[in-house]
């Protein structure tokens, strides 16, 4: 029992995934309606933006790299889609239009971090600003609304399928399919070589250049199409869209077991401490905890959920080096 | 890069020039001083209802034959309006009109530019009571009981003046909807006996969206999860009362909503019934007005203290009266309501 | 002392000698006593707060809740004279809760073994949290004028502001510090490897808890100043004044990797994006062009230097294959 217990633990993500029971558990008692169906389908609503951001930022914190300009990048896009839209085009025209503003913000950050080697903080620091004063005069003071949102997104961000949302189920594919890559595809595991010894795995021969390219690429399209679906959420954007997202996904992806020394942690792994936050901040709301005390509550619970993820580390590295995987 | 912007700053300098001493001739009639430069703040650009409050404020420049300026940060932050503050100072305008961003931290910025010879009038937000010398005056829609009451009486037309009320207002420290929000309590708790709060009191009844969409939405939601029996919800700002009524579309939820709405923003809301009615005053007077006042205190013909009075409008048919009350605040009369009736309309023009 | 990479840290003098030779040319309205005054004003915070984030990435850490921070402090001041302490009392309560909140960041790095990224996010929402604990939606105004005065005036005869006198106190102190003391020297070595630093004796863990710490009193002291610059204490006061700092320090030539800079070039990289920015505003420069070019200059900062380090070791392999 106690090594079936122990190997479980092992695993990364199972800590947050408990840590998320126990909220669940720990607020519906106290407030039904938050574990009921509407409850559980405001925390998938919540959550879809950031889930979505989170898998291209796994990519990318992986390799022990960051990505500050994916607000800016999906709330750009917001704005771009519904522009777009709004002068009568459909849906495709718009998810084109959402992935070019992507692809080129993230092909701008790959190009200077893995060709140029500069460093990602400052690159993506940069690029958060540009993006977002280009967003800004582009937008001016107009706002995206209603019926301006194509329509197929916009039923797609109100209407859920067996209760469970559709953008949530779209994140959630998303997840599952970088997940699977990270897991099996050669290109992606490498990205956990590069994360835990950069000079090691280009002496192994992983072309570090072409991989870290690619998982910013990767992480702009993925804040493209985040930008779709946080049109889709609020069917409204305007120049303040996606302000501060990028620090709750690095939280989130701290949190899921994604750790930013890089080389460990998983999109699914992200997507439950991304689950795990939200349903922290949804949850004082529940327990009817006083406005003015939510925001420190958030804070000791974020850091609280950070230690237990490192101690929990900590005290299974040993274990996880005896587990080699064929 | 920058001698090309040197040229044409100057050429734009010699236009405006020309057309300065060319309204200098007009304006001598109207008692403004002509050519004044104008510098109109809101708390910050890029944000549609300033985009009209700036409109009504061009206007009101063209017609006096002033030089206006349209500057402001990008966010809405009292530290970084002073940063516009100074550059108002260095750059010899003559008058600001601003909406303050913070109702303290500009004040000692605002003191130093009236040191410096500038005429300030606040427009939509003033700073606080305690500051009042630092500005002529204040160009408000309405005293805050008169919103905040109105507010409650759409309310209560749309639940059938009955059932508990909750309000999503912006952002904690936000001193206008503050104001409005006190003076809803007492009266609802009044007029309407079978209507509360869901808290019990008005602040306890409060819930922040920050005036961010994302907030406002997760604010709505967590209202409907600790009170699942709300009958509406009260929304003092364009943003909020926007999250509410796309949170309660997607939602397909019964509470009834109302607040201070942006007809242009609001209209498919209310063209298919999600929300009854919402009301806002038009910020295009409140930019014509405060421009009107400030220009003619910098002309020395209106001095801003409570009883005296001052003018807008050009033409026979346009002109108004203002009369400045208690604590030097000008109010322009009470907010306009849009229904189904009106809506069309008002969308057209903001 | 190690430099930063290919003198960056000189070329910011340069630049900044530059653009306010430049400045003084391209509008009128830029060099005056009154514009300097105030420009000195608006980055007073900054220049303090770098001071102390230059010596924790230079070490390899990060702080993020510092804006936070000096909210809880200004905060902290605020709530204190409400309740009636006398003011000079209330000031040393800020510096005290800035301090704390320093600590308590260190002691989650050293001690719990946290990523300091990652921690101060959760400590930038803490703190913050715990300014609209003390002061709900009540923001502090009315503080003794003698004191907050101090925040808006000019030291007689001077256009100094008197912040001017911190940055001078504050900045020496700093450069000495880094640069001729055991603590700096420390800090570069943890920067450059910090298992060579442990192992050549080496507090590493006492050194990042009294780095953290410096930075907290330092954000204390910041708080004091823009208490007393808005003469008000709210708490939604300095936000975003992280990654402000931070963007300073590495437009002054400090490396994001550790182990890399000077304090010099952080004081003049501060000075100079508060010149470039006063110019541009002073032309006319639009709020949303200033985020751009902000972004622009960072992104230079560091390709400048590594475009000549390409170039550099270009020419080095030409040379080599030359000679044979």
């Amino acid at each position: 029992m106690k090594i079936i217990l122990s190997r479980l633990v092992a695993v990364r993500e199972v800590p947050v995934f408990l840590a998320l029971l126990l909220v669940l558990i720990v607020t519906g008692i106290a407030n039904p309606q938050f574990v009921s169906a509407s409850g559980a389908q405001d925390i998938f609503l919540g959550v879809a933006v950031i889930a979505t951001l989170c898998v291209g930022q796994t990519f990318v914190i992986t390799m022990r790299h960051i990505d500050l300009s994916v607000g800016s990048t999906a709330g750009f896009t917001a704005y771009m889609i519904g522009k777009v839209s709004g002068d009568h085009h459909g849906l495709g025209i718009s998810l084109l239009v959402a992935l070019a503003i992507g692809l080129l913000v993230g092909a701008v950050n790959g190009f200077l971090v893995a060709y140029l080697r500069l460093p990602s903080l400052v690159v993506t620091l940069a690029s958060l600003w540009i993006v977002r004063g280009i967003f800004n005069q582009v937008a001016g003071g107009n706002t995206i609304t209603d019926n301006q949102v194509p329509s197929a997104l916009g039923y797609l961000g109100r209407h859920s399928f067996a209760y469970i949302p559709y953008i949530f189920i779209i994140a959630f594919a998303l997840v599952l399919f970088a997940s699977f890559i990270m897991h099996s595809s050669r290109p992606a595991r490498d990205l956990y070589a590069m994360g835990s010894n950069p000079p090691a795995s280009e002496l192994a021969g992983i072309p570090v250049i072409k991989r870290t390219f690619f998982a910013f690429l990767a992480s702009g399209a993925v804040s493209g199409l985040g930008g779709a679906i946080l049109l889709a959420r609020f069917h409204s954007a305007d120049s303040n869209s996606g302000l501060g997202l990028e620090l709750n996904v690095i939280a989130a992806c701290v949190v899921g077991g994604v750790a930013v020394a890089g080389g460990v942690g998983t999109p699914y792994g992200a997507l439950i401490g991304a689950l795990l936050l939200q349903s922290i901040t949804q949850a004082l709301g529940a327990l009817g905890v006083s406005q003015f005390w939510q925001l420190a509550v958030n804070g000791v619970l974020l850091i609280s959920a950070i230690s237990l993820d490192r101690y929990l580390t900590l005290r299974i590295k040993p274990t996880r080096i005896l587990r080699v995987k064929s | 890069m920058q001698k090309k912007l040197v040229r044409v700053a100057i050429a734009i300098v010699a236009v405006a020039g020309l057309v300065g001493t060319a309204a200098t001739a007009n304006a001598g009639a109207t008692g403004i001083k002509g050519g004044l430069k104008i510098a109109i703040m809101p708390k910050a650009v890029n944000i549609g209802y300033f985009t009209a409050w700036n409109k009504g404020a061009t206007k009101a420049c063209k017609e006096i034959g002033a030089r206006c300026t349209y500057l402001g940060p990008t966010t809405a932050t009292g530290a970084a309006q002073v940063q516009f503050i100074n550059q108002v100072i260095q750059q010899h305008y003559n008058v600001l009109v601003i909406s303050a961003a913070d109702q303290n931290a500009i004040v000692p910025a605002l003191n130093k530019a009236r040191a410096a010879g500038i005429t300030i009038v606040t427009s939509d937000a003033d700073v606080d009571p305690s500051a009042a010398a630092s500005r002529v005056t204040a160009i408000l829609p309405a005293s805050s009981t008169r919103i905040g009451t109105a507010e409650v009486d759409w309310i209560a037309a749309a639940t059938g003046e009955k059932g508990s009320i909750a309000v999503l207002s912006a952002a904690a420290t936000a001193a206008n909807q503050n104001a409005w929000i006190a003076a809803m309590g007492p009266y609802l708790t009044q007029k309407y006996p079978n209507m509360s709060w869901v808290g019990g009191t008005v602040d306890k009844s409060v819930f922040y969206g920050n005036d961010d969409a994302t907030t406002s939405t997760q604010q709505f939601d967590a209202i409907l999860a600790q009170y699942p029996k709300v009958a509406g919800i009260i929304s003092p700002t364009t943003v909020g009362v926007l999250a509410a009524a796309q949170e309660k579309k997607a939602k397909s939820a019964t509470v009834a909503i109302t607040g201070l709405g942006l007809p242009s923003q609001m209209a498919p809301y209310i063209t298919d019934g999600t929300v009854l009615k919402v009301g806002l005053w038009n910020p295009i007077d409140l930019g014509y007005v405060a421009v009107y006042a400030a220009a003619e205190a910098a002309s020395g013909t209106f001095k801003g203290t409570t009883g005296s009075s001052f003018y807008a409008g050009n033409t026979k048919a346009t002109k108004k009266t203002y009369t400045v009350t208690a604590g030097g605040i000008t109010y322009l009369g009470d907010p306009f309501t849009f229904d189904k009736s009106n809506i069309a309309t008002f969308a057209a023009i903001y | 002392m190690k430099r930063a990479i290919f003198g960056w840290d000189k070329g910011i003098l340069v630049f900044l000698v530059l653009t306010t030779i430049v400045g003084s040319f391209v509008t009128p309205y830029f060099a005056n006593a009154s514009n300097f005054s105030f420009v000195i004003q608006d980055i007073g915070e900054f220049m303090l707060m770098a001071i102390p984030m230059t010596f924790l990435i230079i070490a390899g850490e990060i702080d993020l809740s510092i804006g936070s921070t000096i909210c809880l402090s200004s905060a902290a001041l605020g709530y204190s004279y409400r309740q009636g302490i006398p003011f000079w009392l209330c000031l040393v309560i800020a510096l005290v809760v800035g301090l704390l909140c320093g600590l308590i960041n260190g002691i989650l790095v050293t001690y719990f073994g946290l990523q300091s990224l990652a921690v101060t996010i959760g400590t930038l929402a803490l703190y913050r949290g715990l300014c609209f604990v003390l002061l709900g939606n009540q923001p502090v105004n009315q503080m003794p004028l003698s004191y907050t005065d101090l925040g808006s005036n000019s030291i007689p005869h001077t256009f100094l502001p008197y912040v001017t006198i911190l940055i001078f106190i504050f900045g020496a102190m700093g450069w000495i510090a880094l640069h001729y003391s055991r603590l700096g020297r420390w800090t570069f070595a943890v920067g450059i490897n910090v298992e060579a630093a442990k192992f050549s004796g080496i507090p590493v863990m006492r050194l990042k808890l009294a780095l953290f710490a410096m930075t907290g009193l330092m954000a204390g002291v910041a708080g004091i100043v823009y208490t007393f610059r808005f003469a008000s204490a709210s708490p939604d006061g300095a936000t975003g004044y992280e990654l402000s700092v931070i963007a300073s320090v590495l437009f002054g030539g400090v490396s994001i990797a550790g182990g890399v800079g000077t304090m010099w070039g952080v004081l003049a990289a501060v000075l100079e994006l508060g010149v470039i920015r006063s110019v541009l505003q002073l032309i006319n420069v639009s709020a949303n062009t200033l985020l751009v070019v902000s972004g622009g200059l960072l992104l230079l900062s560091v390709a400048v230097p590594r475009a000549i380090e390409i170039s550099r070791s270009r020419r080095k392999l030409v040379s080599i294959e030359k000679k044979g």
